[in-house]
């Protein structure tokens, strides 16, 4: 080995506590950065794989009574492929407890296969008799369903017993949610079930119609401008609502997982990998002024400056080189555990956790060329160091007066260990605003960690407690008259009950629209807690509508902007004005008076669901009513609890990177300050200072930088809790809360938790240092 | 005919140090014969090291000009002065400035790595009297074997100036003169001119020529006929 590599192998070795810490920074964010794009690359590789294997459906039609005829009729025209009708419903699942609520989507498939959404069959047959089922492997495996047991369910209000030949998963159902108002899946609750179309045509359907048709078309692009003509088109066979495959619940929750997954990705190595960068420049800028008389002695000898350059760029390489593999490779591997991760929620058989060589090779190219750039930065100054003067003593930095000594009250009154202190940071302002923005990253990523772990739960309790206080949400499969509300009221003993209406309309603002559910209530709704962004009660007003935030946002909508509203069912359209906007966390929706809806678009006193508060065991008690579905709010709240358990370990690990940001940046600059300044704290020895009080002069120096770090962290702080509320609001969340000042407050403990560890383990540094020895020394 | 390998004709050196120009070197002319010991005298300030320096190529001059076996070395661009410092050239500092993470035989053969035809190591080790030292990091060393390692860097890479900067300054007086001896044991064996610079008149007893300067100008150059042994010398 060359003399001068041995040098550098021992440079490192010297210096192990910066590059320790330097290699930390980027082995994080190559870690982090490799780890989520894997899990990215692996879940969207998987899910395309998975589609193209079951042909999803590029188009969903759901309509009221769909003849058989419109499978022949519709491919061909429209650059449509293919096209399957089907029977779905939602049913009540039977099981043995009487008191547990379990609902179930019945899908009709045919016989052999289908065409489109092909069933993935884990374990049974895929051919169906009459009486056989196929399930959802999610409920199965969460009831613990196997092939051969007999489960029942309700099918026209009479109890239907069938014998479950086969378990499978479906790409429609790969995150398995109810609804959108469920937000979570809970397989133990909600399950999908198939059955073979002849027999659902038979005991179900009405005139052996189907209510929604699957379709393929030939251009991805075109789906859009499908979409549109469908609706106008198939206006005679009660379309209620055209669903994009971009839109469709599943592959929407997926989609938005994974760009979420890119978004972060993207941002959070950034920040990681510019602190390492300008902590390696630093570093680097001052070993090279350390070793000025070195490397004047290597120019004496007759290295060149491209040799000596290169000689202290291999640190950086080494760096870059070390990081980026290590960092990829534990990315890679907890990439892997990360995919895991997601089947928790995401149901792919098709997973496939794949190990990217070249994304590995990438991360270290990336990384060595990063660490290569910023440790030409460091190192450059090479270049102008004269041999001749490097042998002498650098001649002492001009000394100047700061501008604070001119406020002589305050400047006359400081003991003189402050003055040294406040001078001492304006001598590097460098490396202290270095500190400084290190502490304020830090702290502002605490802010949003702490606010993303309070806003999961400020968007579920408030939706479930404040917002809608709904305990039990009753669909019915068509619309009934008012009247039917008595059945409930003889069947439960209700606190509250209301009829409403719930329907699916397409809302236009101008150029803007969106497709919605819009829900039909009194006026004077107990079931609702409106609240406009002001937080100011909100009424249902007798005429017009109320919009959820995000879709008044969606449709660039005002209130007393008049919209148009054009219902599927009816076919009617009318404009109505927006009374106001309302905070809603989680959903998108319209809100109007029950009447007014019924006056626009249906008859009067007609409903298609019920509200209903009682302490009663509902689901249990109207057991015996055909045609209904019962949505416990309690289900969703265990659901959401089961979540959360879940994410607080990523939101643990949030704030460990965070925190390990300003702890290595503190440690490593403390560190190099001390190495820097041992002829100076060895004179202050020789005055009489202890160590603890030249100790004391670091921290003071550090906590100015750190109390101004954490002040400019916290705008800091707010601007990534808009930046990623901004990113996150979707149609189904909301995330638009303020920060609670009692986040920013622990935010800020923790900041200072990790801070004085920092300021700890260089205790230890200061301890062992030899001063006298510092003075006589001359060695290079 | 003894054969000049460096020659030196009206140099002169200016700082400009704000309004004031410092002239450190006034038309300095000297030569330097191949094999020969030169001692350069004079007080702090005089311009020696400036001298120095500027034949090494670690300076360039505001004029005149230094010749080194006919080649023009002011002239010569950074690239051709760094090959000339490498091959030509051997530096011995008064601060010994050897690599610290470096043992005693890594940092000769950190120089010796860099010329082709380098001095056996183990060879100058002996020479320079550190034979049984040569795994020793310069923390574990004294002062002198520090300079005797230095020295040991410097001849290692065979040059044919070895130029020492206040070589025994940073000694006390048997070290220094230990040191003398092994810089006039290798100016014998390796037949290499030697520059030797000191406010030590003393040194110049051993000398083969002597320079003396004040004020940057050189005030005598003279030949010694009968230089004595750095064994007899005392200051």
């Amino acid at each position: 080995m060359k003399k001068l590599d041995k040098r550098l192998f021992r440079m490192i070795k010297n210096t192990k506590g910066q590059f320790i810490a330097v290699l930390a920074i980027i082995i994080t964010g190559i870690f982090v950065f490799t780890a989520v794009n894997n899990s990215a690359k692996n879940l969207n590789d998987s899910i395309n794989d998975y589609y193209i294997e079951t042909n999803f459906a590029d188009i969903f039609v759901k309509g009221s009574s769909l003849p058989e005829k419109l499978e022949k009729q519709l491919p061909g025209t429209n650059d449509i492929i293919d096209a399957e009708a089907r029977i779905v419903f939602d049913t009540k699942f039977i099981t043995d407890d009487k008191d547990e609520n379990v609902n179930v989507r019945v899908i009709s498939v045919d016989k052999y296969e289908n065409k489109i959404n092909k069933l993935f069959m884990k374990t049974g047959k895929r051919i169906l008799d009459e009486k056989d089922a196929i399930l959802i492997e999610q409920f199965a495996v969460a009831r613990n369903i196997n092939v051969g047991d007999e489960i029942k369910i309700k099918i026209n209000g009479r109890q239907t017993s069938f014998n479950v030949s086969g378990i499978a998963t479906s790409s429609e159902y790969a995150y398995m949610m109810e609804n959108e108002q469920t937000m979570l899946p809970n397989p133990e609750n909600f399950g999908v079930i198939y059955l073979e179309e002849d027999y659902l045509r038979k005991v179900y359907s009405s005139r052996g119609n189907f209510n929604e048709i699957l379709l393929s078309v030939n251009d991805d692009d075109n789906i859009e401008k499908i979409a549109d003509q469908l609706e106008d088109n198939l206006d005679e066979y009660g379309v209620s609502r055209v669903i994009k495959k971009s839109d469709q619940l599943s592959n929407n929750m997926l989609s938005q997982e994974i760009s979420g997954l890119e978004m972060m990705s993207q941002s959070i190595p950034v920040v990681f990998l510019a602190f390492a960068g300008i902590m390696l420049a630093s570093m680097l800028s001052r070993i090279v002024k350390k070793d000025r008389t070195s490397i004047g002695v290597l120019k004496a000898l007759g290295f060149t400056d491209g040799e000596i350059v290169v000689h202290y760029l291999k640190y950086a390489a080494i760096v870059g080189i070390t990081g980026g593999l290590t960092g990829s490779i534990f990315g890679t591997a907890l990439s892997g555990v990360m995919t895991s991760y997601y089947l928790v929620f995401f149901s792919i058989p098709m997973l496939t956790v794949k190990v990217y060589y070249y994304r590995i090779l990438i991360s270290v190219v990336l990384s060595l060329l990063f660490c290569i750039i910023s440790g030409f930065l460091g190192v450059r100054g090479i270049v102008r160091i004269n041999p001749a003067e490097s042998m002498k003593p650098e001649s002492p930095k001009k000394g100047k007066r700061l501008l604070v000594e001119n406020i002589k009250f305050f400047w006359n009154h400081i003991p003189f260990s402050w003055k040294m202190v406040i001078r001492n940071i304006f001598r590097e302002k460098k490396k202290f605003v270095f500190i400084g923005a290190a502490v304020a990253i830090t702290c502002g990523m605490m802010i949003m960690t702490i606010w993303m772990i309070d806003i999961i739960d400020v968007m579920f309790n408030r939706h479930y407690s404040e917002f809608s206080k709904v305990q039990y949400n009753i669909s019915f499969d068509s619309f009934k008259d008012e009247s039917v509300l008595s059945e409930f009221a003889e069947a439960v003993k209700v606190d509250d009950m209301e009829g409403r209406i719930e329907l699916p309309f397409e809302i236009e603002n101008g150029r803007y629209s969106k497709i919605v559910n819009v829900i039909g209530l009194n006026e004077d709704t107990v079931f609702y807690g409106f609240r406009d962004m002001k937080n100011n009660k909100v009424q249902v007003p007798s005429q017009g509508i109320l919009l959820s935030s995000n879709l008044a946002n969606s449709l660039n909508a005002n209130v007393g902007d008049v919209i148009l509203l054009n219902n599927f069912v009816s076919d009617d359209e009318a404009f109505v004005t927006v009374k106001g906007i309302i905070n809603q966390t989680l959903g998108i929706n319209g809100y109007m008076s029950i009447d007014y809806l019924n006056e626009q678009f249906l008859d009067k006193r007609i409903i298609n669901g019920v509200y209903i508060n009682s302490d009663e065991d509902v689901p249990n008690k109207l057991d015996d009513m055909k045609n209904i579905n019962v949505q416990s709010q309690n289900d969703m709240k265990l659901a959401f609890e089961e979540f959360t358990a879940v994410t607080a370990m990523s939101m643990g690990f949030m704030v460990v990177f965070s925190g390990l940001l300003g702890f290595v940046i503190v440690y490593s600059m403390t560190l190099m300050s001390i190495n820097e300044r041992t002829l100076e704290f060895s004179s202050l020895r020789v005055m009489g200072f202890s160590k603890k009080e030249i100790f004391n002069m670091l921290i003071r120096e550090n906590m100015i930088m750190t109390v101004i770090g954490i002040i400019s962290g916290i705008p800091v702080g707010l601007w990534l809790v808009k930046y990623l509320g901004d990113a996150f609001t979707t149609d189904i969340y909301t995330m638009k809360e303020p920060v609670n000042p009692k986040s920013i407050f622990i935010s800020i403990i923790l900041t200072i938790i990790f801070i004085i560890l920092a300021q700890l383990m260089t205790y230890a540094k200061i301890h062992k240092l030899d001063f006298m020895q510092a003075l006589k020394n001359r060695i290079s | 005919m003894n054969e000049i390998v460096l020659k030196v004709e009206n140099l002169s050196k200016n700082y400009q140090m704000g309004e004031v120009t410092v002239k450190a070197l006034e038309d300095v002319s000297l030569d330097a014969v191949k094999g020969e010991f030169i001692v350069i005298l004079g007080p702090s300030g005089s311009g020696k090291s400036t001298l120095l320096n500027i034949i090494g190529g670690m300076d360039t001059p505001t004029s005149g000009n230094v010749y080194f076996n006919d080649e023009h070395i002011t002239n010569m661009s950074d690239k051709d002065l760094t090959l000339y410092r490498r091959n030509k050239i051997g530096f011995v500092f008064q601060f010994y400035n050897l690599m610290a993470t470096l043992t005693a035989k890594e940092n000769v053969e950190l120089a010796a790595e860099l010329c082709e035809n380098a001095i056996d190591i183990d060879e100058v080790m002996e020479s320079v009297g550190l034979g049984g030292r040569k795994d020793h990091f310069p923390s574990q060393m004294s002062g002198g074997e520090q300079q005797r390692v230095a020295i040991a860097r410097a001849v290692a890479k065979n040059p044919q100036i070895l130029l020492c900067d206040e070589p025994t300054g940073a000694l006390d007086f048997e070290t220094g003169i230990q040191i003398l001896k092994v810089l006039k044991d290798v100016n014998e064996i390796y037949k290499n001119t030697v520059i030797v610079i000191t406010h030590n008149a003393s040194i110049a007893q051993m000398a083969d020529k002597v320079i003396k300067m004040r004020s940057g100008k050189i005030t005598d150059i003279s030949i010694n006929e009968s230089p004595i042994p750095a064994e007899r010398i005392e200051w």
